[in-house]
């Protein structure tokens, strides 16, 4: 029965949210920029190498919430799409190793978690014909895992590496009728971790009263397949086939990141791209009847392949910082980024088996997206007395670019239909962290 | 101002400390890390390493600098069935955590953060008809990821107090499969699937508490909540069956898997002389609220006859009877655990440690005279283990090194189970057997 549980723990074409939104508050207020600003444990998803800039252990308590507004209109579209809000806890734990002599103040690492309030994963497999953004909300709905060390080699130097996780679910179950007739299960399915390396570099040097520092940060893809077979030939004489209830169920491209930033006591500035290699993706869906590999066209119902495409995001970042008495200060935080779709304008047609035909007809692959303007901003406070602690708060509005595509198939008399895409995502949260 | 600060933080403790233990514990059975294993696992009033985060948060607070632990073990079954290896898989993997010590407002407190990596998986579900055969505790219960993290706080000398709260997932959703199925050509068929399903979290507290009775005893209270993992599903199958006909079966299921049951632990912790510790717990744990690992199924199945009735050799599946679940009733118990550890070496920067520890489990499972085979005997678990600690063992540490190795070994004297029906299809049997647990545990303190 865990059939599902873990059938079902798969999902859509999911990714992390960092990979949506970026990851840690002052990040993601500013254009989730931190390849090359980033100074605690959100360097654990922006560029291990910064790890090394953390100094002093502290822990980090926030939440994040999303909400998605999203919108495909034409003829057979509903118009606004129903998305489920995100909401998820982010925990963050600064840990400097405190070693000594030539190692001192060289190397700290961290462990950053981001978990959604009501779910662990949020697995969605729809049909292609229905209308969906299967990159957007839910890939918000994911726990994710990033743990990260990085050292200072001096000469301006840092290096670092860390890594993501995520859980795979492999498994089968059988159903059959025993001696008596009575209908039974036997479940194995199993959780699998899967990894991804992060690692990163950067180079620094005093410019104009301040420390230009570049970095880059390479993160690899990210693949968490589920994969449950169902075999229930053993209910009856009938010949049944076994089923493959297979997808994947969160998916981050393999990507590369550049950023050049500067900063001084007052002043961080930030830009950078990232390139994402999304055409490696093969799509959320596997067939349920999967040819064996010396029959490729064996006949059973194949799942169409939306050719993805690779994307670079630029970003920019910026933060202005005032001083307050007793050591406190005052962060203003702003940014912006261009996240292009990866989703192609026109989309090819699927197949479905009609009962009363008993014929396939072509239905349109109705998988939505947009290229994306995000607007970030944020403020926060740090305290030095009588606790060393830091408040931050973040905003991003992501207004998707108003789109046109075309459906093969999408219209009711079988021919090509266009559909118009368009939307907003807002996104707000708060963080507190604490120094020890 | 200082006492309602230290009250904050004690109450922050539990809005703040997020621990994630992946289903049922394998911690239970064979300890966490070598030290604890060695000791019979009698630690709620003695672990201040990063193994509080198990036996009891509160401990962490106890640790003098930040500390990080990696280690590693191995359990092998060697359990039988009328003399037959039941083949049940060992239980192997990574052990290790982290403890960051600190203050706040001048207050003791820590971050902690344990951590059991099977090497074969995060955590397996192995759902079997209730009259198949299985060890109910050990055959498929330990094979799981363990995850926590917890804060601690020691507002008073005397007092420590920790927790966190732990979540795993149940799972709801539907799954939908339509198209052809082909039963001339099964390869040929035109199916697909559609799945909606979330897995949602559940959460159940960690709370320990310590008092120090000066500087040689201490007392430990702590609490493990209980969790279980509802899966409820439903599964709908239409369609066409090689254009004979057209079938619906939907599968509507309903089961708890992974019911790991409360507990409370009594612990103190002695040193009557200088180089002697003697530990003992007592653990209560609420078995009685167990619930039966077996689904309920509602199978409906409706496939009307072609015109012209069947094909030869084809014969249609009539409407399955669902299986009637038969509950397991199991009985509360109480754990006693004891351990002593020596300092039997002392010399500049080293010192070296022989552990011992012995523990006892009544088996909680009521007889299986019936139908179901839901296998358990009674547990008696002692271990052996040494310790050798270095301070400052190079110029870049200003901490300690601590090298930790265990041996555990469990026999379960083998009892005949009898069954009331001379017709039972698995009939009487004899079970027992021996589970071996062997490993290690390096801990640096910086």
């Amino acid at each position: 029965m865990l059939v599902a549980a873990t059938t079902l723990v798969a999902g859509r074409a999911a990714a992390s949210p960092e990979d949506l939104f970026g990851y840690g508050p002052r990040s993601i207020a500013s254009g989730a920029t931190g390849t090359a600003t980033s100074s605690d444990f959100e360097a654990a998803y922006t560029n291990p190498a910064l790890l090394s800039r953390i100094e002093r252990p502290k822990l980090a308590l926030g939440m994040l919430g999303a909400n998605f507004d999203v919108h495909a209109d034409g003829e057979g579209l509903p118009g606004r799409i129903e998305s489920l809000p995100a909401h998820g806890i982010d925990i963050g734990v600064d840990l400097p190793i405190p070693l000594q002599g030539a190692l001192a103040h060289r190397i700290s690492g961290a462990l950053a978690f981001y978990t959604p309030t009501d779910v662990v994963v949020r697995g969605r497999i729809l049909y292609p014909e229905t209308p969906q953004f299967p990159l957007l909300s839910d890939r918000a709905q994911c726990l994710a895992i990033r743990m990260g060390l990085g050292v200072d080699l001096g000469y301006g130097l840092r290096v670092g590496a860390g890594f993501g996780a995520l859980a795979e679910i492999v498994g089968s179950v059988i159903v059959a009728t025993d001696s008596t007739g009575r209908v039974g299960s036997r479940i194995d399915d199993q959780l699998v971790a899967t990894y991804a390396p992060i690692l990163g570099a950067s180079w620094e040097r005093p410019l104009a009263h301040g420390t230009l520092r570049v970095g880059a940060v390479f993160r690899g893809a990210l693949a968490a397949r589920f994969a449950v077979s169902i075999d229930a030939t053993k209910l009856s004489s009938l010949n049944i086939p076994v089923f493959n209830i297979a997808g994947l169920a969160q998916y981050d491209p393999l990507q590369a990141g550049l950023e050049a930033g500067w900063e001084n006591a007052h002043w961080k500035l930030a830009a950078g791209l990232t390139w994402k290699h999304w055409s490696d993706y093969p799509g959320p869906l596997e067939p349920t009847l999967p040819c064996p590999p010396d029959e490729p066209d064996c006949g059973s119902l194949q799942v169409t392949r939306v050719g993805f495409s690779d994307t670079v995001v630029p970003r920019l970042g910026v933060e202005r910082s005032f001083g307050l008495p007793r050591g406190a200060a005052l962060h203003a935080r702003g940014g912006y980024f261009f996240e292009p779709t990866p989703v192609p304008s026109h989309l090819p047609s699927s197949q479905r088996y009609d009962i009363p035909t008993q014929a396939l007809v072509d239905v349109p692959t109705r998988y939505f997206d947009a290229d994306r303007h995000v607007l970030t901003a944020g403020l926060g406070v740090t305290l030095e007395k009588p606790l060393r602690m830091s408040i931050d708060a973040f905003a991003q509005l992501h207004v998707l670019q108003p789109r046109t595509v075309t459906l093969d198939a999408g219209a009711s008399d079988g021919s090509a239909s266009t559909g118009n895409l368009s939307g907003t995502i807002l996104v707000t949260g708060v963080q507190l962290g604490v120094g020890f | 101002m200082r006492r309602r600060s230290r009250l904050g933080l004690a109450a922050g403790i539990a809005l703040v400390f997020a621990s994630a233990r992946a289903e049922a514990n394998p911690l239970d059975t064979f300890g966490f890390g070598s030290r604890g294993t060695a000791m019979g696992d009698a630690q709620a009033a003695d672990a201040s390493d990063f193994s509080a985060n198990y036996y009891n948060p509160a401990g962490l607070v106890h640790a003098q600098r930040f500390e990080i632990a990696v280690g590693y073990f191995r359990a092998e079954h060697q359990l039988e069935t009328n003399g037959r290896n039941n083949g049940v898989d060992p239980v192997a993997g990574l052990v290790g955590g982290l403890v960051l010590p600190g203050r706040v407002f001048g207050v003791p407190i820590a971050f902690g953060l344990g951590l059991h990596l099977p090497d074969d998986r995060l955590s397996r579900v192995r759902d079997l008809p209730q009259t198949q055969p299985r060890w109910e505790l050990y055959d498929n219960r330990n094979q799981r990821l363990y995850l926590a993290a917890n804060l601690a706080i020691a507002p008073w000398p005397w007092l420590e107090i920790g927790g966190g709260l732990s979540f795993m997932a149940s799972t709801t959703g539907s799954l939908d499969i339509t198209g052809e199925a082909n039963l001339f050509n099964a390869s040929q068929s035109q199916l697909r699937h559609q799945v909606d399903a979330d897995l949602t979290a559940v959460r159940y507290p960690q709370l320990g508490a310590r008092v120090w009775l000066g500087k040689r005893a201490a007392l430990a209270l702590v609490y493990r909540g209980q969790f279980a993992l509802d899966l409820n599903l439903s599964a709908r199958l239409y369609g066409d069956i090689s254009h004979l006909t057209t079938a619906y079966y939907a599968l509507k299921t309903a089961s708890v898997d992974a019911f790991l049951p409360q507990q409370v632990v009594l612990g103190g912790s002695f040193l009557p002389i200088d180089r002697l510790k003697v530990d003992i717990d007592f653990t209560w744990v609420n078995w009685s609220a167990y619930v039966t690992p077996v689904a309920n199924l509602d199978v409906t199945l409706a496939i009307p006859p072609p015109v012209g009735g069947w094909p030869a050799g084809i014969s249609p599946p009539s409407v399955p009877a669902p299986a009637q679940v038969v509950p397991l009733k199991m009985s509360d118990r109480i754990v006693p655990h004891v351990g002593v550890e020596w300092l039997a070496y002392e010399r500049g920067k080293f010192k070296g440690f022989v552990r011992a520890g012995y523990e006892y489990q009544k088996s909680p499972v009521a007889p299986q005279t019936g139908p179901t085979n839901y296998v358990d005997r009674d547990r008696h678990t002692a271990a052996l283990g040494f310790g050798l600690r270095v301070d400052k063992p190079v110029a870049i540490l200003s901490g300690d090194v601590r090298f930790d190795v265990h041996a555990q070994l469990s026999v379960l004297p083998d009892a005949l189970t009898a069954k009331v029906d001379p017709a039972d299809p698995v009939g009487d049997y004899v079970a027992g057997g021996l589970i071996w647990n062997l490993g290690a545990t390096m801990l640096v303190g910086f």
